[in-house]
């Protein structure tokens, strides 16, 4: 057979290491790093494959499809159980989401927030991003609290949007942890969104970007290709898109009616355990090969399914 | 630097670093220097002396080293007949008065000094860092615009009460310090019975000028949470604060030397000082950002009655210090938002309107001086909608801005946003602009209340909010009178002209900068249009002032300076920068871009542009399509499919995307021949253009051209298009070929 030379492209770019625990007693992950796309190990290094994360609410996540709330069983009753059972089966780092502080779901405050972080954090010793409801005002309050909770610990407090990413950006300057900044499937406004966090005097080291995810069917080919865009963008040498990606996997596939619905589906979609999973994987691994470095799951079996595809892929 | 305000500042400093030295011997001799010394419930130790030099101060052994380079800072104070610039001189000694005014506080508590009690109260002492990290925040995200150091006493309890109810007003952080002949603000402030604390953003430290040092004790840590700089880099934590801290001091009061001293030392972190007393001026802007001292007199500042004075004191101090306070909401009887720009107000439900056929109504909008602008005032000479009858009626408005960073050339930029201001009311209908602007009020909103005053809230509230990087001050005045109308508008009416000549004159030639424009990246992400004063962006929407004025406005945005660098190709119009600039925001895709050509480099289109151009080489010229227009065109495309592959990002040789005022500058593509290469162009742009076009036919001494350009009516295809141009003797046929 004829020798076929491989094209190589030459990046000038890297994507930043952004590193999550690794002080206050915390286990370290650092994420990033890649001077390629991803997996394109004949090209250039991927020193960090793609990180798994697991997600736990400090609610009993009530409305969660039956094949979740079975796969959890009692640890839903429990951050810190949750917490505890993810990092057994495998979770890299732990995502505490505080849905309970949702000014329609609770609306609870500070003093909740801390008690559910202090949980997750006691019960495990992997890194640990805690989450907001998204209402930018409320975000502030439950953050605060969680911050100088988890100072010294290198948590990520997210998300840092347009409205408050100076209150949550300061907020991680005074206690050492990473941002998580979010902008609504957008190239600029990820980009203009790092800068505004940088120029507030957070480095550019503790800053991860979610560009917000799709799922299967639900818009996953727009979230890919602007993913795909912001990587690119990074590797030829853009430094303020060169943040590693998280994308909430999970929360995204979870919702869509063919993850939800067991009955009133048409017959041929088959059974709702097998494919409600299918579609928490194909997004996870869609969303890993745009360039995704955390994922952020819910399933203990997409979790092994996502990291059995990453040892694959990587080699 | 006023010699005697540096005379007074070294004596001041002299002064307080021996009463340290003293003060440390003492205690040494009484405790011995291992003794620990510090404040309460910080981690930073004695801030200010380990913020500026990383030195930590736990005992009493380690003060002496900070006493030591306090001296060591302190200039001789200056003679009789010495006359020198003084600047570095007084800042070293204000620095030496921080350290001696820390390290005597901290002495004071070793002391049981301090906190200080007075008459049964006890003032706060230091901010403790749980409190500091919280207004730290605060200060970063912008909920707190800065803070005010007050020290001394004012002239009347009625007045301290005014001006710290002002300054809360504002949102700004109060500290509260020193004494004139023993009276001190704390004082009249408790005397009025105003309640003091970290509850009420009025911090009292203490009632003598040394304890104003815990206010840059404050400063100093902020300055390390938030800047995330390590402790000792005093450059960083300096600048910091200038630039980030929007804090200034205001003395009350007689200046003695230990406050000038205190002074020099809050200059340093870029913090002006304003005093209400007589003292010498430092006007030039160098370490603060603006004045370093301001002196007010108190009695002299214009006003009714020392409330009003008080007032406009606290107005004065935040202009020097460019705090910026933001009005939270438009105060107006009716919905204010983006949902109620498209509304048309129609005739049946018509109250009021302005302008239109047969009315006369205009808006001006100028710049005038800081002094000449009262900020929020707005004012209706004449009757209102309350009392004038139902129909047509004259209305002159008149905005009056006054900023720092405001620019003449800016005031056309912001004038034409008045259009889109008033159309965000519910019920409001503005069109036109300039002394052809047609304002509509629905019956429904004048029911509700709204009034013609109310369109003066709308323009200052959102002048200060979307303008506020440029405008400092909004005054809006609007007169219903018709024969001040009338006078006014021959007024304004020269205004304008004058602009359009300031336009016209406004060449490429004649500035060194062009501005970028990258806001279409999110979808064509190798496209940057480059704006030049002869071309505006190609989606029309964008010309160079425009790109100037939203730089100052939002200095990491879309629009960014382009220095032109040397000239390439005067032709092509291509200049080294310019090509720079594009390759490194196209992720290096295009590596030349010229501004005049359609041949070589053109410019990238992104997906926005108002008119397609593409050659046709038949006809040894070029044809022109708009959006408007859906025909199909002698290129055998409609401008849609045009699109498809012009757009992106993409140079393409021979097609190009751009605005349509571009077809009438003097640089429209010159480098083929200008608007004698145009064989076909839309109808419709023809028609929106004639005058224009016509000027530009004269211009080129051919005032025949626009008939020998053909349209979709005369010609959709090569073969329809080729005969007209025979039949009318095009120029193009005859030009050097354009392949």
């Amino acid at each position: 057979m004829p020798k076929v030379e491989v094209p190589l492209e030459k990046w000038s770019g890297k994507v930043r290491e952004v590193t999550l625990g690794g002080s206050g007693g915390r286990k370290g992950l650092t994420v990033g790093g890649e001077a390629t796309l991803p997996f394109l190990s004949f090209e250039g290094a991927m020193p960090h494959p793609p990180s798994v994360a697991i997600e736990v609410s400090d609610t009993p996540a009530s409305e969660w499809a039956a094949p979740l709330r079975q796969a959890w069983g009692d640890a839903l009753e429990d951050p810190g159980a949750w917490a505890k059972k993810a990092a057994e089966l495998g979770a890299d780092l732990i995502v505490l989401r505080l849905n309970s502080a949702h000014p329609e779901q609770g609306n609870t405050g500070p003093e909740q927030a801390k008690a559910a972080a202090e949980k997750v954090l006691a019960a495990v010793n992997l890194p640990v991003v805690v989450l907001g409801p998204e209402v930018p005002e409320k975000d502030n309050e439950v953050l605060m609290a969680v911050s100088d909770l988890a100072a010294g610990q290198r948590i990520g407090l997210g998300y840092c949007m347009e409205k408050n990413y100076r209150t949550i950006a300061a907020s991680c300057i005074a206690n050492n942890h990473v941002a998580l900044a979010k902008t609504p499937i957008d190239l600029n406004l990820a980009k203009q969104l790092n800068i505004l966090i940088s120029d507030v005097g957070l480095s550019a080291d503790s800053i991860i970007m979610d560009p917000t995810t799709g799922a299967l069917g639900y818009g996953l080919e727009y979230t890919y290709s602007v993913m795909e865009r912001l990587r690119l963008a990074a590797l030829v040498g853009d430094k303020m898109t060169a943040m590693p990606m998280f994308c909430t996997v999970g929360e995204e596939s979870w919702r869509q009616k063919e993850s939800k619905f067991a009955e009133g589906v048409p017959p041929t979609w088959g059974q709702h355990d097998r494919r409600s999973l299918v579609w928490e994987q194909i997004t996870a691994l869609a969303l890993i090969n745009a360039g995704a470095d955390i994922v952020v799951l819910r399933h203990p079996k997409t979790v092994d399914a996502v990291k059995a595809a990453i040892r694959k892929l990587a080699g | 630097m006023s010699k005697f305000i540096a005379t007074s500042a070294i004596r001041g400093a002299h002064g307080v670093v021996k009463d340290a030295e003293e003060l440390l011997a003492q205690t040494i001799a009484e405790k011995g220097e291992n003794t620990k010394i510090g404040f309460p419930n910080t981690a930073y130790w004695l801030p200010v002396i380990y913020g500026l030099t990383g030195h930590k101060v736990e005992t009493l052994k380690d003060l002496k080293w900070p006493l030591e380079y306090a001296r060591s800072l302190l200039p001789p104070v200056p003679k009789e007949k010495l006359w020198l610039p003084y600047l570095g001189e007084t800042l070293d000694s204000g620095t030496a008065t921080l350290f001696a005014e820390e390290a005597i506080e901290g002495l004071r508590f070793i002391r049981s000094e301090q906190p200080e009690k007075r008459n049964g109260f006890v003032c706060n002492g230091p901010i403790d860092d749980v409190q500091m990290r919280s207004w730290g925040i605060q200060m970063v995200d912008g909920r707190m615009p800065g803070f005010a150091a007050i020290v001394g006493a004012a002239k009347s309890n009625e007045v301290a009460v005014k001006i710290v109810r002002e300054l809360q007003s504002k949102g700004l952080l109060v500290f509260l310090s020193g004494n004139v002949k023993g009276r001190s603000i704390i004082d009249q402030l408790l005397e009025s019975g105003i309640e003091l604390g970290y509850a009420t953003f009025t911090v009292p430290f203490g009632t003598d000028t040394i304890s104003a040092i815990y206010a840059l004790g404050y400063a100093t840590r902020a300055a390390f949470s938030f800047g995330g700089f390590t402790p000792g880099n005093a450059r960083d934590v300096l600048l910091y604060n200038k630039f980030r801290c929007f804090a200034f001091a205001l003395a009350l009061g007689q200046v003695d030397d230990l406050k000038y001293a205190t002074a020099a030392g809050a200059i340093t972190y870029g913090f002006p000082v304003i005093a209400d007393t007589l003292i010498p001026n430092v006007l030039p802007v160098g370490i603060t950002r603006y004045e370093h001292v301001v002196s007010l007199p108190f009695d002299d500042i214009a006003g009714k009655d020392d409330l009003e004075r008080a007032e406009r004191l606290v107005q004065r101090c935040i202009e020097i210090r460019g705090v910026k306070v933001k009005v939270k909401k438009i105060n107006i009887p009716v919905a204010y938002g983006p949902a109620f720009e498209g509304e048309v107000v129609r005739k049946a439900n018509l109250s009021h309107e302005f302008g239109g056929k047969g009315g006369m109504c205009f808006e001006l909008l100028q710049m005038k001086d800081m002094d000449e602008v009262q900020d929020g005032k707005i004012e209706v000479v004449g009757p209102d909608v309350d009392t004038l009858p139902l129909g047509n009626h004259p209305l002159a408005i008149t905005v009056s801005v006054a900023g720092r960073k405001m620019q003449k050339d800016f005031e056309p930029v912001l004038e034409r946003q008045i259009h889109h201001f008033v159309n965000g009311a519910e019920g409001i209908q503005h069109m036109g602009q300039r002394d052809i602007t047609w304002i509509r009020f629905n019956k429904d909103s004048v029911a509700k209340g709204f009034r013609i005053k109310n369109l003066g809230d709308i323009l200052h509230a959102k002048l200060q909010d979307d303008f506020g990087a440029i405008v400092d001050k909004v005054q809006v005045t609007l007169y219903t009178e018709k024969g001040k109308v009338a006078e006014l508008l021959a007024k304004a009416r020269e205004i304008y002209s004058e602009r359009n000549v300031r336009a016209a004159g406004l060449t490429d030639e004649s500035v060194d900068t062009y501005y970028s424009c990258t806001l279409c990246q999110s979808f064509a992400p190798t496209h940057v249009c480059v704006i030049n004063p002869e071309r505006v962006g190609l989606c029309g929407a964008y010309n160079w002032l425009d790109c100037r004025a939203s730089f100052e406005i939002n200095p990491r945005g879309p629009n960014q300076p382009v220095p032109k660098g040397a000239q390439v190709d005067t032709n092509k119009g291509e200049w080294d920068n310019v090509n720079k600039f594009v390759f490194d925001n196209t992720q290096m895709t295009h590596k030349r871009m010229t501004l005049y050509s359609l041949m070589d480099a053109p410019m990238t289109t992104c997906g926005c542009c108002e008119c397609v151009m593409v050659l046709i080489p038949e006809a040894n010229g070029v044809m022109i399509v708009s959006r408007d227009d859906y025909s199909m065109t002698p290129c055998g495309m409609t401008f849609t499919s045009l699109m498809g592959m012009v757009g992106g990002g993409q140079q393409t040789p021979g097609m190009m995307g751009h605005g349509k005022y571009y077809i009438t500058s003097k640089k429209f593509i010159p480098a083929e021949g200008g608007l004698r290469r145009v064989v076909w162009m839309s109808s419709n742009l023809k028609e929106e253009l004639t005058e224009d076009l016509k000027a530009v036919c004269e211009r080129l001494g051919e005032p025949d051209l626009l008939d020998k350009i053909a349209d979709e009516k005369v010609a959709t295809t090569v073969e329809e298009l080729m005969p007209f141009l025979e039949t009318k003797g095009h120029p193009a046929l005859t030009m050097p070929p354009l392949l």
